[in-house]
């Protein structure tokens, strides 16, 4: 496992959490000894399949559970002890964003400004601006109930905005998002977090992880199993791949054998070859000079990067998108 | 508390109020359930024992006079156990965390409610009040008596959403509404609901006497039973019994709003 102490346990970090552990009445240890910290600024993706304990992390960190173990803070405040101040300090959007069909878009962010002591001009004019910043003022004085799935979570994230949190907590923000609507409020994540805002997102979604996190932790079974950059964390799926497709299928063999002194050789679909070493990229130029040498005509020679799905199979022995056996989150 | 404390407590509070009553303004029919029951009950209650009021010594000479006000209590009953039944659905929906996770304090998040489950009550016990007016007894107890029945069904409403709210939280699912109108229901029934305390007998007799719905009834049948003249004599009991329940089931609701761990 990659250490987060270097880049994250420093004194300023916005989120720690350490030794966490929640066991339910059933018995049931839905949360481990979870240890991380999140630094300021920072996204951090929390990974992991349905019921390795990612929603239980959140809404313990949300102040919604109470942890039956080891210690958490958000923006300097004790999650159990100081929890009306972690409120203050937060915005959370939940799994299947949970909208009153019975109001309207505007309706549902004014009183969630009043629930964050916005007075009700201010409530109004925040209103306004959010609708503005998701694209729902078309939509503003409809009530929920006709709203589509992206809709619903783009107005669940302007709600979670309302107070302009320091810290906001998104669990599984794109589940069941098509891949339009996902791309968009990808987009307004970036936006946020270049504005400053802290966020810790769950998913079950390697891609976004990928796309949108600083640092990633991968949970399984409650534990913290690999946590780290995605570029640390590919790592751990061992050196990064070169892919060389050959214009001759038939000089695969001879390729082969020109390139093993620049790492192991393997053999890929339609004479293409995969050679591993850790140099990457810079593998490239020494590579194509082999085969030009020994008159070896290249199509077309591609970078590999293990993604996150590499790495978790690796840390885990199973696909992300497989159910723990027993639901914990 | 400060003028700022003082003005989030109104507006988170008024905030949940509107919501909660969104549901009548945007729901056709949303008061009916709670507007028909009880009226079935007083016409349907009213066929069965309409000639009880023949009795020696029964208070008043008009048996739908003896009725109005405990349909009354049961349709203010009955909207505010709906308060509960909501806020199960609420907390299944996930709408509660939401609640849950802003920094309103915890006894605003039931009080918006409550305050609308009195206000939700008042429409089914005017409607029960007015339909009873037209099938005969007059307001015999004046204005007093019409302020005494008011008061008792809205702070009824009060208790039946408490009861509601405590048994929502626990609870946490939907299935807990029946059990939460059951509970109005045998309350409201373990009373003197449709005779008077000296016509009951056996174990009913034993148990109305400590049931604090009897003395909320006999509060609001100041207002149509010519027997039960208006008087403090006739109010203070009902007074305390609401007081009692009211203290006994917030304590428990805000008991129980403490320690969910949703």
């Amino acid at each position: 496992m990659i250490s987060n102490q270097d880049s994250a346990a420093s004194a300023d970090a916005t989120i720690i959490v350490e030794g966490l552990e929640r066991v339910y009445s059933s018995g049931l240890r839905a949360v481990d000894g979870v240890d991380l910290a999140v630094a300021a600024g920072e996204i951090y993706g929390f990974l992991g399949p349905n019921g390795a304990g990612k929603s239980t992390t959140v809404r313990i960190l949300t102040t919604l559970l109470r942890p039956t173990g080891g210690h958490a803070s958000v923006a300097g405040f004790d999650v159990v002890k100081q929890a009306s101040q972690v409120r203050r300090s937060i915005g959370v959007a939940l799994q299947e964003a949970a909208l009153d069909p019975l109001m309207t878009g505007r309706e549902l962010l004014e009183l969630q400004g009043a629930l964050h002591g916005l007075r009700r001009a201010e409530s109004k004019l925040r209103a306004d601006e959010l609708l503005e910043r998701v694209d729902l003022v078309a939509a503003a004085d409809r009530l929920l109930n006709t709203y589509s799935g992206g809709m619903r979570r783009r107005l669940d994230l302007a709600m979670a905005l309302v107070h302009r949190p320091m810290v906001l907590f998104l669990d599984e923000p794109t589940t069941g998002l098509d891949p339009v609507s996902r791309s968009s409020l990808w987009t307004e994540l970036r936006k946020l977090n270049d504005e400053g805002t802290t966020i810790f997102l769950t998913t079950q979604y390697l891609e976004e992880a990928e796309q949108l996190a600083d640092r990633v932790g991968i949970i399984d079974h409650g534990k913290i199993v690999a946590e780290g950059t995605p570029q640390e964390l590919g790592r751990l799926v061992g050196e990064p791949g070169l892919y060389v497709k050959l214009i001759e299928q038939s000089e695969s063999g001879r390729a082969r054998d020109l390139l093993a002194v620049h790492g192991a050789v393997s053999d890929r679909e339609a004479g293409g070859l995969t050679i591993r070493t850790s140099l990457g990229a810079r593998a490239i130029a020494p590579i194509v000079r082999t085969l030009d040498e020994a008159q070896i005509e290249v199509d077309a020679v591609e970078v590999e990067e293990p993604t996150l799905d590499d790495v978790f199979i690796a840390v885990t022995g199973h696909r992300a998108d497989e159910d723990v056996t027993e639901d914990a989150s | 508390m400060s003028t700022r404390g003082l003005a989030y407590t109104g507006g988170v509070g008024f905030a949940l109020w509107r919501r909660s009553l969104l549901e009548l303004a945007r729901v056709r029919g949303g008061l009916l359930p709670t507007t028909v029951a009880p009226l079935i009950f007083l016409l349907g209650s009213l066929g069965q024992f309409g000639r009880l009021d023949q009795l020696v010594g029964f208070p008043t000479t008009s048996y739908i006079a003896w009725l109005v006000p405990l349909s009354c209590l049961q349709a203010a009953g009955f909207a505010g156990g709906a308060t509960g039944a909501n806020l199960a659905r609420d907390i299944e929906a996930g709408w509660f965390d939401r609640l849950l996770s802003s920094p309103a304090p915890r006894p605003l998040l039931i009080l918006g409610p409550v305050m609308a489950a009195m206000t939700r009550c008042i429409v089914p016990v005017t409607v029960i009040f007015i339909a009873g007016l037209l099938l005969g007894p007059g307001l015999t107890g004046g204005a007093y008596g019409l302020l005494m029945l008011y008061l008792a069904a809205i702070s009824f409403s009060i208790v039946a959403a408490l009861w509601g709210i405590t048994l929502a939280l626990r609870a946490k699912s939907q299935q807990v509404g029946p059990l939460i109108q059951n509970g109005v229901f045998i309350a409201v029934f373990l009373s003197t609901a449709y005779t008077p305390l000296p016509f009951l007998k056996g174990w009913l007799a034993v148990a109305a006497p400590y049931n604090p719905v009897t003395y909320v009834l006999q509060m609001g049948r100041q207002a149509t039973v010519s027997g039960i003249e208006p008087s403090w004599a006739h109010t203070w009991p009902g007074l305390l019994a609401l007081a009692a329940m009211m203290l006994f089931f917030g304590l428990l609701a805000l008991r129980q709003l403490r320690r969910i761990d949703l």
